[in-house]
């Protein structure tokens, strides 16, 4: 087994028990910590894919923006030491046997049944997916900048009315 | 002997349990900022997904990572939209559970 074997391996079992501590530690920030954990790993195989671009567009998305904004609503959101209600047990137990039967049947059944047929690899060089983004989805890519624009105003709006108190109570 | 990375099914085996770690999150946390978490295993999960097929079996385009890059932008968008509202909540309910907002209407 060679050296990069071994990363991968490793990798691969950072993304996996991330996803899991992600979902099934107790506390929150605990929760967030492990999703960092999944996404950094996510970029480690995105490098592994040949996608170098992608990878830093993980690691500057999703751990630079999206676990910084994560981070400080945990901490906004009251004290994170206070522990929140959780299901009961049985509940607990008979969610993660649905979902992991739903998981080996959705694995199986697509993974096992289809011929999958690999294709020859080719270099991905990012000048092709800036020409893509703008030759073939054009309309997309405004829509999507539209959309950041929107959720910004959104945003500013909620944080707007966040400082102005809550309404009083309409009268019936 | 193809190396551990050169195999599609082992990055498929890992989105299908990003995606399915995802949902089992929704369904168990009882906060929204648990499952907003969750939400974006899911997220990940696809665009994985995506990279994954371009990469595997459609190697002629770049389409997979063209809307891989997508889903990072609608999901840095719905978590600033998401926590402004988790926060405002917060802020009138003191509470972080989902159980109990009944005043989400109009």
């Amino acid at each position: 087994m060679s050296l990069g074997e071994v990363i991968f391996v490793v990798i691969c079992l950072v993304v996996a028990l991330g996803a899991l501590g992600a979902v099934l530690s107790n506390s929150l920030i605990y929760a967030v910590f492990f999703l960092l954990l999944t996404m950094g790993g996510i970029g480690g195989l995105y490098i592994y894919l040949k996608t170098p671009f992608l990878a830093m567009m993980q690691i500057l998305i999703y751990l630079g923006a999206v676990g910084v904004l994560l981070i400080f609503a945990v901490m906004l959101a009251g004290p994170f030491w206070r522990r929140p209600k959780e299901r009961g047990p049985f509940l607990k137990g008979v969610a993660g046997l649905g979902v992991s039967l739903l998981s080996f049947i959705l694995f199986w059944r697509v993974l096992r049944h289809h011929p999958w047929e690999v294709g020859p690899q080719g270099e991905v060089s990012t000048s092709r997916i800036g020409r893509a983004i703008l030759d073939r989805y054009p309309f997309a890519f405004e829509l999507i900048s539209l959309l950041i624009v929107a959720s910004i105003l959104g945003a500013i709006m909620l944080g707007v009315l966040s400082r102005q108190g809550p309404p009083k109570a309409e009268e019936d | 002997m193809l190396y551990l990375w050169e195999r599609p099914e082992v990055f498929q085996f890992l989105s299908v349990l990003l995606l399915c770690s995802g949902i089992l999150g929704l369904i168990y946390r009882r906060t929204l900022l648990g499952m907003l978490i969750s939400v974006e295993l899911i997220m990940n999960g696809a665009g994985l997904n995506l990279v994954v097929a371009n990469r595997f079996f459609q190697t002629a385009g770049v389409d997979g990572q063209v809307f891989t890059l997508f889903v990072m932008g609608v999901a840095a968008s719905e978590v600033a939209i998401a926590l402004g509202i988790v926060l405002l909540l917060f802020k009138r309910t003191k509470k972080i559970e989902a159980e109990g907002l009944k005043e989400l209407k109009g």
